[in-house]
């Protein structure tokens, strides 16, 4: 019956012997010894495009932003449009679920007893996801890893595990649930450090306590009160130290009392992107998911005017002008969504390094679907920015109907980790993604 | 100079500290050693031949270091004597000089009571100890929400529905099931009702763990399901996406005996061409089972705040857990476990207060009371401003604040140490009762009483003894008492040799655990609880697999149910086939085991460890011996006999019983001898032969009688019972008789004897008579 205890030992929950006496730098100062940090950010929204918003007419350099795109546009250079890249993964489960358990898995899904609309019930993805593989990867190197490995940001993610609900998987049945709560993702980053103030602070009113009791208990007891205070006193010296230590991070002030409710989904956007910025600088994680809603989310965009939910909109045809008005509106919002994290990273210095966190951040963006209506798997709307692997950015390109399982196995070279296949083999026979380097 | 064989036998007379059973059988209170002759000459010896070697008082020298302390009685002193010392020249003092020398060392240093005057035992200042810390947080918490105490329906509410998403208005079957382990193959639970192919239960109640410890749930199904244990929120288990071949599910909690936690499964069928749903746990001693319906019952109860942080364990060396040293480990321990539970308190809030209305109101009152039930006490001014004002004030929000304050409340002195003001008012009564019965913080009605000046005579401590030893946790409480004096701890895994006994199983082992443990439960629910019962009862409880083990006419599948099973035969637990085969080998039974079993635990004797490795003669090496004849000539030795005399003639009574609990008549041939005999500490002899003399003569016996309430007493207060007076275990075995030997008198009368005693807070030494 150990095992829990050591899991939890691992997590640093409540058994860790970690929390006050660790210094949370030690990973960064070693990390300074590699060249440069490369890192990858996964974004998710669901429901597919509005295509003709979407795509830029051209192809290359040279390339108009539509509608949706466009709050990227400062960061034109740094993008690339990837038109083309189809999800070809079949099997079990309907195209929402595939698309969503396949997007970063490029594996079937396994038979199961979830079902949605008439296709056949599946389960869980059979297989690892890429983040993960990489996160994986980046582990396995002392001069690679991190506090964290991974996180897993999301953003109104419902209550219940399903495969509309996860797309990170650490392996076959193992889906990794993102935490949407951004005081539940603080805890996880900063509540140690949080907890060492507070405890520094109240220790001294301790000690005060153990010298009144002393006070009165007999010479034959008072040892033990001695003993005691000893302890709390030494405790005192490894918070004060650690402290000290602590002071390199930047702990972010999160604004108290948000509730999780649709309303909020812009305030926690913001919230869970300014805490992944700072998990970057103080480099707990190299790698990162950010999942907003879910497969078939439901947000309703109140704050852009549109009282009907996304998932439903999404379903309309292409002669509804007035729905894909709104489902345009709603694709450019989670694309500004975009344009902050990247202006975040932008702005933000590389510690230790030249340049900022975009210069060595590569950020993916990507849907379930290519488009609501048909349901399509095939082109994807995949957006990339930022120069975190060495692709050649600042270009539209035109794929040929491409399986994207070999955009994933391309991630994966970019970090050096040079796989055969990812995924399914089967959607793998042509090789890593040519024209991005 | 070597201490010769002669002098190891006087040394081994003595037992170490922590076995020692402080009894004061022999003790002439007030008794002036010089004005006896007997006693006069004995000195005289003593000064003369023994000091040289043994020093002053038996204290030891550094040519015998080993200081001179025992439980046996003087006759049998003045025989070693006689028979060994002098080292060298035994000759020089025998007969009546050995007789005079040894009631003289018996009188003035032998004896425990001889010690405890030597060296007066006192009432230490103590911290919490490791459970009374897990169960102190537990009840702390549960005092915020409603309190369960479970009634006597067993099994879980079962909500069957005709569509796979629990819709009220699909519910087609309300009712209790005993146990969740249902195989419905293709069909539905009712064809009229459920279409085959779709339908889904949600069970729901609470579980009564009888042991504190790790449990390992198991949700076997090939459909969706998910397992909730003691959090509303996140599963322990979330198996409600089928997928792939995978069809057991696993996850583990931590709970303490005594409280009740929430359980909830759901599962659904959709699709899949077959339904099954199992649930299972693996408990402490136990076997992965389905888990019985004994500990489950139907009602709903509040999640309860559990401490998982490992603490370092509490010293036992005095025979029961005390909390009367600190460790940097230990405080470090405190840390954590503090902030586990400001993390587990931050989380239950909304669930702990009222959030209508105006909340920081009410979370200030909140942080308040949770200070007050911590400490145990209302706080005063200047406490109030440093635990909770103050915390607040240094703030940033209401909710850093609450967390200050839980971490500062439970790294405080106030929590951590036992009545640690000493103001021995009706608060720190209070706290000891509770302590003592329910090894916990006073409960709010208890400290309710304290407030309004309800514990102030005998009368009404009485009253509230009553009601927390009849409270769910108390008896949890007292069943916790009769395993420990049992030894139950020692008996981990019972292996038997798989070709003698191919029936005896894991599963069938746990089984016995089972069965005696029902005999446990069910002398201490009687109503006049007796002790005696625990001794002489001539049923049993089993169930299929047992009876059929032992020949006893039920049905394969029967549950537990009493038996009278071989009654002329057999008596009590001594003589339950779990103790019998728990203290024996895998294939011959264990004299010894057993014999320490009853001189040690039940008896209460000082046993010490063998001064010698033996290993055992085994019985292929002695084809034609029986266990009794192999046993007596393997512990023939001088150097064995003294403690093997008393130990094997206990454990031969138990002959007629093989490895494995079985009765015979016959071993290797030859007729068992049943016959044994015990020296007592009187000095006189008794004789018995087989289970039920002997169970008569132990039940019967003050020597039980008086190591059961010590035992109970350092169980319950967790400091030595002599410090409350040198009589006080002569008292208590007096009352136990007068209240015929009911175990719950027993406890109320300790928890409420020792109330009106804390430590002391002068320096000088507290003479052991004075706390009287």
């Amino acid at each position: 019956m150990n095992n829990r205890r050591h899991f939890l030992k691992r997590l640093g929950l409540g058994a860790a012997a970690l929390p006050f006496i660790s210094n949370l730098s030690a990973f960064a100062s070693r990390a300074a010894l590699s060249s440069r940090k490369q890192r990858l950010i996964v974004m998710f929204s669901p429901n597919g495009t509005v295509p003709w918003d979407f795509w830029p007419d051209e192809e290359g350099e040279t390339f108009i932003l539509k509608r949706i795109l466009e709050p990227l546009k400062d960061f034109q250079s740094r993008l690339l449009v990837m038109h083309g890249v189809c999800d070809k993964v079949r099997g079990d489960g309907d195209n929402h679920m595939r698309g969503m358990g396949c997007l970063l898995t490029g594996v079937e899904l396994f038979p199961g007893n979830i079902q949605g609309g008439s296709d056949t019930p599946a389960g869980w993805a059979s297989g690892i996801s890429i983040d993960q593989e990489i996160a994986n990867f980046l582990q396995s190197k002392e001069e690679t890893r991190t506090r964290f490995g991974s996180l897993e940001f999301g953003v109104m993610v419902p209550d219940r595990a399903d495969t509309w609900t996860r797309m990170s998987y650490a392996g076959a049945n193992k889906p990794i649930a993102p935490i949407d709560d951004p005081y539940q993702m603080f805890k996880k980053l900063y509540g140690q450090v949080k907890d060492r103030e507070v405890l520094t602070s109240v220790l001294d009113s301790v000690q005060q306590d153990l010298k009144r009791i002393s006070q009165v208990v007999s010479a034959a007891d008072r040892h033990l009160l001695d003993e005691h205070s000893t302890f709390v006193r030494s405790m005192e010296a490894q918070l004060r130290q650690s402290r000290s230590q602590d002071q390199g991070h930047a702990v972010p002030e999160l604004e108290p009392g948000i509730k999780e409710e649709n309303d909020n989904i812009p305030q926690i956007t913001k919230m869970q992107m300014d805490l992944l910025v700072n998990s970057f600088v103080n480099d707990f994680s190299r790698v990162a998911t950010f999942q907003i809603t879910n497969s078939v989310g439901q947000p309703k965009m109140h704050w852009l005017g549109i009282d009907e939910s996304h998932h439903e909109l999404s379903h309309e045809p292409n002669e509804n002008k007035e729905a894909h008005e709104k489902l345009t509106k709603i694709n450019t919002w989670y694309s500004e969504q975009l344009a902050y994290l990247v202006r975040r990273l932008s702005e933000t210095p590389e510690p230790g390094a030249e340049g900022s966190l975009l210069d060595n951040t590569l950020i993916v963006w990507g849907n379930e679907l290519g488009q609501g209506n048909s349901h399509t798997l095939d082109n994807i709307p995949f957006v990339m920015v930022g120069n975190g692997l060495d692709f050649d950015m600042g270009r539209s390109l035109r794929f040929p109907n491409v399986s994207h399982n070999r955009l994933l196995v391309a991630l994966a070279h970019g970090f050096g980790h040079h796989i055969e296949s990812f995924g399914n083999p089967e959607y793998c026979k042509d090789g890593v993604l040519t024209g991005l380097t | 100079m070597r201490p010769s064989a002669g002098l190891l036998c006087l040394l081994l007379l003595s037992a170490p500290v922590d076995a020692v059973p402080a009894d004061d059988l022999l003790s002439p209170a007030g008794h002036s050693l010089a004005q006896d002759p007997v006693l006069e000459r004995g000195r005289a010896i003593y000064e003369s031949l023994c000091i040289s070697c043994h020093g002053a008082n038996g204290s030891g020298t550094t040519e015998v270091p080993a200081p001179i302390f025992g439980d046996r009685p003087t006759s049998d002193l003045a025989d070693l004597v006689t028979r060994t010392m002098p080292d060298g020249s035994p000759e020089d003092c025998v007969g009546d000089d050995a007789r005079a020398v040894a009631e003289w060392m018996q009188q003035q240093f032998y004896s425990p009571e001889a010690q405890a005057r030597l060296n007066p035992p006192r009432i230490e200042f103590s911290r919490l100890t490791v459970s009374q810390y897990r169960n102190a947080i537990a009840d702390l918490g549960t005092s915020f929400k409603w309190k369960v105490e479970p009634g006597v329906e067993r099994g879980l509410k079962g909500d069957y529905f005709a569509s796979r998403d629990f819709k009220r208005d699909k519910r087609m079957i309300e009712r209790t099931d005993a146990v969740v382990n249902f195989n419905f193959g293709a069909a539905s639970p009712e064809a009229d009702k459920f279409a085959n192919d779709e339908f889904s239960i949600r069970w729901k109640g609470s579980l009564i763990p009888r042991e504190t410890g790790w449990y390992e749930f198991t949700v076997h199904t090939e459909n969706g399901a998910r397992l909730n244990v003691n959090d509303h929120e996140t599963p322990l288990i979330d198996a409600w996406v089928r997928s792939g071949s995978e069809t057991d599910f696993s996850g583990s909690r931590f709970l303490l005996a005594g409280r009740v936690y929430p359980i909830e499964l759901e599962w659904f069928k959709f699709k899949e061409p077959t339904a099954s749903i199992s649930l299972f746990w693996k408990a402490p001693h136990g076997v992965k089972e389905v888990i019985p319906a004994a500990s489950l019952i139907p009602e709903n109860s509040p999640e309860v705040l559990i401490v998982e942080s490992p603490f370092p364990p509490d010293d036992r060396s005095a025979g029961y857990e005390r909390g009367t040293s600190v460790s940097k480990e230990w405080d470090e321990a405190t840390t954590y476990a503090a902030t586990e539970v400001a993390d587990k308190v931050f989380a239950a809030l909304p669930r702990m207060i009222d959030e209508k209305g105006d909340r920081d109101e009410k979370l200030r009152a909140f942080a308040a009371q949770f200070v007050e039930r911590a400490f145990r006490r209302p706080l005063t001014d200047e406490l109030r401003e440093t635990y909770v004002n103050s915390q607040f004030a240094a703030a940033k929000s209401l909710e850093e604040g609450i967390r200050r304050i839980v971490l500062l409340a439970l790294k405080s002195p106030r929590f951590l140490y036992r009545e640690p003001t000493g103001t021995d008012d009706q608060f720190d009564r209070a706290s000891r009762l509770s302590f003592a019965l329910l090894n916990s913080i006073p409960d709010p009605p208890l400290l309710e009483a304290a407030q309004q000046g309800r514990l102030a005579d005998e009368k009404q401590i009485r009253e509230q003894a009553w009601r927390l030893v009849n409270d769910y946790r108390g008896r949890a409480r007292m069943l916790e008492f009769l395993r420990n004096w049992m030894n139950l701890e020692r008996v981990q895994e019972i292996d038997k040799d798989q070709t003698a006994f191919p029936d005896f199983t894991p599963e069938f082992a746990a089984d016995m655990r089972v069965s005696l443990e029902l005999m446990l439960a069910q002398a201490l629910d009687a109503d006049n609880a007796d002790f005696q019962r625990l001794l002489l009862t001539d049923t049993i409880f089993m169930n299929g697999r047992m009876a059929k083990f032992y020949g006893v006419d039920l049905p394969e599948d029967a549950p537990f149910q009493e038996v009278k099973f071989e009654p002329d035969k057999r008596a009590g637990i001594i003589s339950h086939p779990f103790i019998l085969s728990g203290f024996a080998y895998m294939q011959t039974s264990s004299p010894i085991h057993r014999g320490v079993f009853m001189s040690r635990g039940i008896l209460g004797r000082g046993i010490k460890p063998p001064p010698i490795a033996v290993a055992p003669t085994a019985p292929d090496l002695a084809p034609n011996l029986t266990t009794r004849e192999r046993v007596t000539i393997q512990t023939s030795p001088e150097v064995c006999a003294n403690c093997h005399g008393l130990i094997n003639s206990l454990g031969f009574a138990l002959e007629n019983f093989d490895s494995v609990g079985r009765y015979r008549e016959v071993e290797k041939e030859k007729a068992i001898d049943a016959n044994g005999q015990y020296l007592q500490r009187n000095g006189e002899f008794v004789r018995f032969a087989g289970a039920r003399e002997l169970a008569t003569f132990m039940a019967r016996s003050d020597e039980t009688q008086r190591s059961f309430a010590r035992q109970l007493f350092h169980h319950m207060i967790q400091q030595p019972i002599l410090a409350y007076g040198p009589d006080s275990i002569a008292e208590l075995a007096t009352f136990f008789k007068d209240h015929q030997y009911n175990m719950k008198h027993l406890a109320v009368e300790i928890a409420c004897g020792s109330n009106s005693h804390g430590w002391k807070k002068t320096s000088e030494p507290v003479a052991a008579a004075e706390t009287k």
